[in-house]
């Protein structure tokens, strides 16, 4: 088997490799477990490593790939799973204690696509209790750690799966996004996230009260914006098992990528992306404007008039749906929420069914302002996140300092993490965040490139030439070289 | 708004003591404010969106 540097490789090359039958899939899974092995109890990003099926997975795809039957770019690549997507046979957590022993016997429509693809699953990645919060720590499985500096969370809540692909535990993971818990953590962590439009993707078998049903997406983790096309390309589509899946049909979601964005438009929202953001987190963003501009972009500024209410829609919307499914648990086992998720729960019981009801309503009228401004624009431009990635400590206190200000971080409706990545939880719309830059304590800076319905080709395309003309995906945080060496 | 978490407390066994009950009634309280401004708009003759219907943006 030829060497590979694991901290640097995609899936892109991987398969290539794998392919031409130039590298193992027993051998790779192999060097991805010796990794988690060393580097898992410094992250504590997976919760469960299923060792002993992830290896005999990667004997039967050897065994397929040398008698020529190769299925496709994700045959023999390590992935990991967050904990509340449903895995037969293996313990599925939604880092509650509730759940803490339950075994699902089957497996979650995107869990089944990827392993049909020929995905091995390294295990399940560690996330926010029920997945209410952005910063994983968690009571009952540990605080997962961010790859760029031990002290800071990964945010959340699906940090484990960010961590675990920055940390080059696996080449891609599939976490759930209710009001960015996928874009946030990858912009945390310095990955790609995206959660693509509404319905694109199978949400059967997600765990019922870790996001609301109808603002939650399942989003996908990668190294790379090439990798994200590929794995969605996979998971996508219509499941007869989840009636708000679509029937859009699936693209080519790489055909774009190469191609020339001349004279495409990318859209600044006016106004509301401005507030509450880090002068560097700012900085990042407007020389990412000023390069997608000299890729040949038009730059093209809007604003959406009922923007300001899309916390509240978003707090009614999430919270009312979420708790109904929790209700069960609550009265039977209460002792076994953390308190302060107990008593935010408590809370959601007191908003009234008339307060959801016009949420609904007001969100009809901001999903027509988004596709209106649509008609005008290719893709939207705003920050993933309006700081970089905050310590432990400062979570657990509460507040950040921003130039100096000082800032809650969980304010009544939206948490300050999830500021810019919640209008298109709101909307169903297609957004990836991808690095952009780093502050001066090296922490990733997240860049968020958001399109029309079911436009996720287009998204990649603008995201790809951004991405290859910025070349930050060169920089690597140094956890495999100095805290436990490298695999 | 207190009776109700107390009337929940008592139904549910949640064991919430005083200081909780006052963190949970503040917290409701804020999210009351935030809701506000939404509760106030005249919506009656929007539809509301009880699935997130998905249509191709046409150019």
């Amino acid at each position: 088997m030829r060497p590979i540097d694991i901290e640097a490789t995609t899936i892109g090359e991987i398969s290539r490799h794998i392919r031409a039958k130039k590298l193992s899939p027993v051998e790779l899974t192999n060097l991805f477990l010796q990794r988690i092995k060393k580097l898992n109890p410094v992250l504590n990003a997976y919760v469960t490593v299923t060792e002993e099926s992830a290896r005999a997975d990667a004997k039967v795809a050897e065994r397929e790939i040398s008698r020529g039957r190769y299925r496709g770019p994700l045959h023999g690549i390590p992935f990991s799973i967050k904990d509340n997507l449903v895995t037969e046979g293996v313990r599925t957590t939604a880092g509650s204690k509730v759940l803490a022993e339950w075994v699902p016997d089957h497996d979650a429509t995107v869990v089944e696509r990827l392993k049909k693809a020929g995905a091995i699953i390294l295990g399940k990645t560690n996330m926010h209790e029920w997945a209410s919060g952005g910063t994983t720590i968690n009571p009952f499985y540990g605080t997962t750690h961010n790859p760029w500096d031990l002290q800071r969370v990964p945010g959340g809540s699906s940090g484990g799966s960010a961590a675990a692909v920055a940390a080059s535990l696996c080449l891609g993971s599939i976490g759930t996004d209710n009001a960015g818990s996928v874009r946030n953590p990858a912009s945390f962590c310095g990955t790609v996230g995206l959660k693509a439009t509404y319905g694109r993707v199978s949400r059967f078998g997600d765990v019922p009260g870790t996001g609301g049903f109808s603002s939650d997406h399942f989003g996908i983790f990668s190294k790379s914006i090439s990798d994200c096309a590929t794995i969605l390309k996979d998971i996508a589509g219509y499941d007869a098992r989840d009636p708000l899946s679509s029937e859009h049909p699936v693209a080519n979601f790489s055909r774009d990528i190469g191609k020339s964005v001349k004279g495409l438009k990318f859209g600044i929202l006016r106004g509301y992306f401005e507030e509450k953001v880090a002068a560097e987190v700012k900085t990042a963003i407007e020389e990412a404007a000023r390069l997608l501009h000299s890729l040949g972009m038009k730059k093209v500024e809007f604003s959406i008039p009922h923007m300001d209410l899309i916390p509240a829609v978003q707090t009614v919307t999430s919270r009312v749906e979420n708790v109904v499914h929790l209700m069960p648990y609550m009265k039977s086992r209460p002792n076994d929420f953390s308190r302060p998720l107990l008593h935010r729960l408590i809370g959601s019981l007191m908003i009234p069914a008339s307060s959801y009801v016009t949420a609904q309503r007001a969100r009809r009228i901001i999903c027509e302002e988004f596709e209106k401004a649509f008609d005008k624009l290719d893709v939207i431009v705003t920050p993933t996140t309006p700081i970089t990635a905050p310590t432990i400590e400062e979570c657990k206190r509460g507040f950040v300092e921003i130039d100096g200000r000082k800032i809650a971080l969980q304010p009544a409706g939206v948490s300050l993490g999830t500021t810019f990545t919640v209008p298109f939880n709101v909307t169903g719309l297609p957004a990836v965040s991808l690095c952009c830059g780093f502050s001066s304590l090296g922490l990733p800076i997240g860049l968020q490139i958001v399109g029309g319905n079911f436009e996720e080709s287009k998204v990649f395309q603008v995201a790809h030439a951004y991405e290859q003309a910025a070349r930050w995906f060169v920089k690597r945080p140094d956890i495999g070289r100095n805290e436990a060496g490298s695999a | 708004m207190e009776e109700q978490i107390r009337k929940l407390n008592a139904e549910y066994g949640f064991n919430l003591s005083e200081d909780e009950i006052k963190v949970i009634i503040q917290q409701a309280e804020e999210t009351e404010r935030l809701l506000r401004p939404l509760n106030e708009m005249d919506l009656i003759d929007v539809m509301p969106i009880l699935k997130v219907e998905k249509k191709k943006v046409k150019k």
